[in-house]
């Protein structure tokens, strides 16, 4: 299948794109992967990985998903898909290092740090992620950036789900404690507006 | 807050990352990869096709084909001279009929496996 212009591929939606890479054109991946590339790679950081070490993986991650693009059925998001692909990559990665279970190890009753009271909630979430143990860290991005269940997190970590489940609560706990201040100080400001 | 509520959140803000500063060079090295991988694969396609078509090719000779051909040869041979009493324009049969026409034949055969296996094998 013979695809349009490079220039015409940005004005394409993403599921249009996956048709014409399923055919072979590979412009029309590159086109995806410079709309996604930047997801994939903050998701794997914010899993743990080290900058390039995201990078590295973020890029094998987009060539399996091309190999298997014809899999993709359009039935979730292109980006949710090649998160996926890119943690259980990441995991293999550090399944291979001898990593993983360092990693996935049950953290320890961790303090939770004060809030910041960070209006940018995107700021605020990298530095709560920082605060999580290296198994909470990862259970917690899987689950919520890459949209696996809980069972899928069990699988892929090759844990006990109970543990996956101990993982995600503790994180998220620590999270809420960072988070929630700056959701009430906007619900402050409306009814002070209002 | 509800637990949801801050699920439904904590969902968004990992949804929300910034456009990294070398996002287009990210995704040419990403291009490039895929280029060279494609290359590497055409190669081992024409390799292989390449191999195939030798292969049926040296199958074809062992298979008392120069026999047959031979056979097929003094048929067209034959044939040729009966053509020639009808009209002068025999000239191409009688060349196709020789050692000549055999090795055309064979080297056809050679580029048609070829071709017929890398198709086979790109499909796939």
């Amino acid at each position: 299948m013979k695809g349009p212009p490079q220039s015409s591929f940005a004005s394409l939606h993403d599921v249009e794109l996956c048709s014409y890479a399923a055919a072979g054109e590979r412009r029309a991946f590159g086109e995806l992967v410079r709309r996604h590339g930047s997801a994939v790679r903050h998701l794997l950081r914010r899993m743990g990985a080290q900058p390039a070490e995201a990078d590295d993986t973020a890029q094998d991650a987009f060539l399996a998903a091309f190999e298997r693009i014809a899999e993709f059925r359009g039935e979730g998001t292109f980006a949710g898909w090649v998160k996926r692909i890119a943690a259980r990559q990441y995991l293999r990665r550090l399944q291979r290092q001898k990593r993983l279970s360092a990693f996935a190890a049950e953290g320890g009753e961790d303090e939770v740090p004060a809030a910041s009271g960070d209006a940018d909630g995107r700021i605020d979430l990298d530095e709560g992620l920082k605060t999580l143990s290296p198994g909470e860290r990862l259970c917690v991005s899987m689950c919520y950036g890459a949209g696996l269940s809980h069972g899928e997190a069990a699988d892929a970590l090759n844990l006990p789900l109970g543990t996956v489940k101990s993982h995600v609560k503790r994180g998220l706990e620590k999270l809420r404690a960072r988070l929630a201040p700056a959701d009430d100080a906007v619900l402050e400001g409306k009814r002070g507006n209002g | 807050m509800a637990e949801i509520d801050f699920e439904r959140r904590l969902e968004r803000l990992f949804g929300e990352a910034p456009e990294a500063p070398d996002a287009q060079a990210f995704a040419e090295r990403v291009e490039r990869r895929l280029n060279r991988g494609w290359t590497a694969r055409r190669w081992l396609i024409g390799a292989a096709g390449l191999a195939g078509g030798v292969i049926g090719a040296s199958q074809l000779l062992m298979s008392n084909l120069f026999h047959r051909m031979e056979t097929a040869e003094q048929s067209a041979r034959a044939l040729g001279q009966g053509l020639s009493r009808v009209t002068p324009a025999t000239d191409m049969v009688s060349a196709l009929s020789g050692g000549y026409g055999l090795w055309l034949a064979v080297g056809l055969a050679v580029i048609t496996l070829g071709f017929v296996v890398s198709r086979m094998i790109e499909e796939i």
